[in-house]
């Protein structure tokens, strides 16, 4: 029931705002009424402690002998970090709006605040059924935020393939299970066939656009920083929390390093790009690219507490990122605990990152990650194109930087107590082996010119030339199909139309026939 | 009063008087609110059995004799009938804000009350003449008056009357195999005769090629309305079959045959769904591959044949009303509905668009909409049997998905700094917006449908036995 509570104040606040926009638009107190809900949601997901692991379930779908599994929520050890970096990630996107009030308003903080809703019960959905119904509506949202933002043809063909694929991800999620039943189990995580754990990471891939390597996020959209850090950290959490219930025994198949090379290499390259963009909203469809590979990469390697590791860092070093529009020196320096937040290194937000078992791809993770944790530091630490704290009133300058601290005391607070498993030493060496690298990378950045940041205008949103080589020859499969089809089409639907049916029908009666004793 | 007169009679009257004395406005106000009420009434009165209101007791009889023919509907008919007459005062309510000519609810009232007694006539074979009935009735639903009809539409009306002498002559041969079951080849010829009637009758594939070709001659909304009544009474006219004869429901042969012919169905059609360029054609194929998936439900073995059969009925009614409606309103500005003609059409149509979206994601089981939890029904199903069946079924979806990424695409294309429109009505935007959140109700409480369909497995009582 709490899990319900939790969601509902999000979802009531939102709709309180959006009657309050309606009814009395000038009402100077909408903003306390959005902070005030999401800073009351983030408390009660704090109560959640008191009685874990619980459960909410909807009213059964009938009838129920054709309905088997109904709509269940559970919070737990997996879904209880996930749920707190959400409800923390709303306040803190609400607090630090009075900085971007000149493009914000009620309908924004309430999407913000549905947003949240959606995300806290995709985190805690515990069966593949209730993820896919969240994960649908936080696809539909996504499209219809993004549709009416961005202008031009071709930034709304990247929407729309974008939720395409997403689609496409949600499809394979019900593959894995259609496996997962065919074989004798039920629609739930708990008994999930080992056969389907591999689809179960393919669909997590699709959807963040690591396997095959895409961004599904068009970068060129008006709602980048409040609602659209929203939209993209939560829809990619809502994601990822599909690896933590991967079962370990099905990564033994033989595709598991195939799998594996297309992740590194994703968070390699979306590494990069983030090192190289010009700015952290630029940069950010490779941040959630990168991230994302590598808690692809831990689950793959054994190591679902890796994913959820991984998971939060995306989420809560991101967003501390993405938020901070507002320049002061001390608060850019608190945002380099990111850093260690991402450097795995004992009783960090990643300690238990690497827990499974790499083998020959730990060096290229490693690169990885430290290509991440550069990237975060030069993020941080740059004063361009943000305006002073000093010139905003007087109270933002209180409020403001207790939305970023929020975020960033969740990271240290999550890495010693958020989970089972979390608050160890984990992998030291191959820590201490990124923060060196990161540490050469930072003093390189200045020196090396190929280290430096491009310019906004040449990153580019599509994938690099290989991969559209790769597309391009799906795209000549897809044509060779559609002239194959489109000519029985016409044959069938031309003057002797009837004729081909009737010979069709003769040859479809003759198949069957065979089968007959 | 008895069943048959309130439910095939009187609407089959209103209709009659619609199409030569009432003015037009009205027509689909009054053809609506018959249809609304035929339904209440078959959701609150229970056929053939007494009802005490205070003093007085209502008994409605269940059956009546005509020409020798005797016509019955059975209190287990009842949610059938609330569920066939509601979902079309949806259409007839819609018929206004759609713009299709007048004729429509006329016509479209006989239609059902025919389609009706498909399912009440005794001999029940007598249900193939009345389907064709309707059939001829819809082609004036299809073609204007003076006007030439198309390829389609003659071949919608070729099939559907070669389908009437397979089936009659099918049913005289089973009552002959019922009499002596080992004759084999005898067997096989009944059933590839009644394969054959009800390969043309539903349109199972290659015969279905005339719907795409309607969707492209004929006004979408009365083909949406003819894609939604012929195949919802001939699923229920051939469950009826399956019923009726214990070697068809018995015999392995002709449930796997009917199984490849709703995987073929599903698979083709979503194939060819993907290669259109036409938004209408693509509706065609959409309701192909949804009745394929109905096909693939009536073949299954398992005791959930009747629910899984419904669920997927009811959400297609609603599907395929808004989708019609939402490309009646977008033909009047683009008339050939082609890739060309509608480009960027969502910023001048959005309720439009966002309405046809929401119904073709819904058909492609897109999950939170009213398509998701009946194909979620449909793979429980399958699980039992080849997971081939399941890819294919997967395939097809997928190329529904296919059609639907291409079909927004286009819609979103506008040029750079085009402002958001509205030029929807008032009454065409209410009625959009009402399916559509019908269209998430069913698929978010799918059980709101369980006081409908819970009766109706009675109504085929050897099914899934």
């Amino acid at each position: 029931m709490l899990i319900l509570v939790s969601g509902l104040l999000l979802f009531l606040t939102a709709l309180a705002l959006i009657v309050l926009q309606v009814t009395q638009p000038n009402a100077r107190y909408a903003w306390l009424v959005a902070v005030g809900g999401a800073m009351l949601a983030l408390l009660s997901v704090f109560f959640w402690l008191v009685q874990m692991p619980f459960e909410f379930m909807l009213p059964a779908w009938k009838p129920a002998s054709v309905f088997l599994n109904p709509i269940l929520f559970q919070a737990d050890q997996t879904s209880f970090p996930f749920a707190l970096s959400i409800t923390a990630l709303t306040l803190t996107i609400l607090l630090t709006a009075i900085t971007r009030s000149a493009l914000t308003n009620s309908f924004t903080w309430a999407g913000t605040l549905a947003l949240g809703g959606i995300g806290l019960f995709s985190v805690t959905a515990n069966n593949p059924l209730t993820l896919l119904l969240m994960w649908g509506a936080l696809d539909l949202t996504e499209l219809l935020t993004q549709l009416q933002a961005v202008n031009g043809a071709a930034n709304n063909e990247k929407v729309v393939i974008s939720f395409s694929t997403r689609a496409l991800g949600s499809g394979l999620l019900l593959w894995a299970n259609i496996l997962s039943i065919a074989q004798g189990n039920t629609f739930d995580f708990q008994s999930i066939a080992p056969s389907s754990g591999l689809y179960l990471v393919a669909a997590a891939g699709l959807r963040l656009g690591v396997l095959p390597l895409h961004l599904p996020y068009a970068a060129e959209s008006t709602v980048r920083r409040g609602m659209g850090t929203a939209l993209r950290l939560i829809s990619a959490v809502s994601s990822l929390v599909l690896l933590a219930h991967v079962p370990v025994e099905s990564l033994t198949s033989t595709l598991t390093p195939f799998l594996l090379t297309l992740a590194v290499i994703a968070a390699l390259y979306g590494g990069w790009m983030w090192l190289r963009a010009p700015d952290e909203l630029t940069g950010r469809p490779y941040w959630i690219v990168s991230l994302a590979a590598l808690s692809i990469t831990s689950a793959l390697s054994g190591s679902p507490l890796g994913a959820i590791a991984w998971s939060n860092a995306l989420i809560l070093v991101g967003a501390t990122l993405f938020l901070a529009s507002v320049q002061q020196v001390w608060l850019n320096r608190a945002l380099l605990v990111g850093v260690w937040s991402l450097s795995t290194l004992p009783f960090s937000l990643t300690a238990s990152a690497w827990a499974g078992s790499l083998g020959f791809f730990l060096p290229f993770v490693i690169a990885a990650q430290a290509l991440l944790m550069a990237g975060v530091t030069r993020h941080a630490l740059r004063s361009s194109g943000r305006t002073a704290l000093d010139s905003q009133p007087g109270w933002a300058n209180k409020v403001y930087p207790a939305g970023i601290i929020l975020l960033i005391t969740f990271q240290v607070l999550l890495g010693f107590w958020g989970w089972d498993g979390a608050r160890q030493v984990g992998a030291w060496l191959p820590a201490l082996l990124a923060s060196l690298l990161t540490f050469g990378l930072i003093w390189a950045t200045p020196r090396l010119r190929i280290l430096n940041p491009v310019r906004a205008h040449w990153v580019s949103n599509s994938a690099d030339s290989g991969l559209a080589t790769f597309y391009s020859g799906l795209w000549i499969v897809y044509r060779a199909v559609g002239n194959v089809s489109q000519a029985i089409i016409t044959t069938l639907e031309g003057e002797g139309g009837m004729m081909w049916t009737l010979l069709f029908l003769a040859l479809f009666i003759l198949l069957l026939t065979q089968g007959i004793p | 009063m008895s069943a048959p007169i309130i439910w095939i009679a009187i609407p089959f009257a209103v209709g009659f008087f619609l199409l030569f004395f009432l003015h037009k406005r009205l027509s689909p106000l009054i053809g609506g609110a018959v249809a609304a009420i035929l339904s209440l009434t078959a959701l609150i009165f229970p056929i053939d059995t007494a009802l005490l209101l205070g003093a007085i007791s209502i008994k409605i009889s269940a059956s009546i004799q005509f020409f020798g023919r005797s016509f019955a509907l059975n209190t287990a008919d009842g949610p059938l009938i609330a569920i066939v007459y509601g979902l079309a005062a949806l259409w007839f309510f819609g018929t206004e804000t759609s713009g299709t000519a007048n004729r429509f609810v006329a016509l479209g009232l006989m239609i059902v009350s025919l389609l009706t007694a498909s399912i009440a006539v005794e001999p029940f074979l007598f249900a193939a003449l009345l389907l064709d009935m309707a059939a001829i009735l819809a082609i004036p639903l299809l073609v204007p008056i003076y006007q030439k009809p198309g390829r389609g539409i003659i071949r919608f009306l070729t099939y559907q009357t070669l389908a009437m002498p397979f089936i009659l002559f099918s049913g005289w041969m089973l009552a002959g195999v019922e009499s002596s079951p080992g004759a084999i080849s005898a067997t096989v010829q009944a059933g590839t005769i009644l394969g054959l009637g009800f390969a043309f009758l539903v349109g199972i594939f290659p015969f279905y090629n005339w719907i795409p070709m309607l969707m492209e001659e004929a006004a979408p909304y009365a083909s949406g309305f003819l894609l939604w009544a012929l195949p919802t009474f001939t699923v229920i006219f051939a469950l009826g079959f399956l019923d009726r004869y214990v070697w068809l429901r018995t015999s392995p042969q002709l449930s796997n045959a009917i199984q490849y012919a709703g995987i073929f169905m599903v698979a083709s059609g979503g194939l060819f769904a993907s290669q259109q360029k036409h938004i209408g054609r693509i509706m065609g194929y959409a309701a192909i591959t949804e009745t394929g998936l109905l096909v693939l439900a009536m073949g299954g073995r398992s005791a959930e044949i009747v629910n899984t059969v419904f669920l997927l009925l009811i959400p297609r009614g609603l599907e395929l009303a808004v989708w019609a409606l939402a490309l009646s309103i977008l033909k009047r500005r683009a008339y050939s509905l082609r890739f060309g003609e509608v480009k960027g059409l969502a910023r001048k149509y959005p309720i439009a668009v966002s309405a046809l979206i929401l119904a073709h994601l819904s058909m492609t089981g897109f999950p939170l909409l009213a398509g998701f939890p009946p194909r979620l029904a449909l793979w429980q199903e399958l699980a039992g049997q080849p997971i081939y069946m399941s890819f294919w079924v997967f395939f097809g979806l997928l190329g529904l998905l296919v059609a639907l990424a291409r079909t927004l695409a286009v819609f979103v294309m506008a040029e750079e700094n085009t402002g958001w429109a509205w030029n929807e009505t008032w009454a065409q935007s209410v009625m959009l917006g009402l399916g559509a959140l019908g269209l998430f109700v069913l698929g978010i409480f799918p059980q709101i449908l369980q006081p409908l369909i819970v009766n109706l497995p009675a109504l085929f009582n050897h099914l899934g036995l």
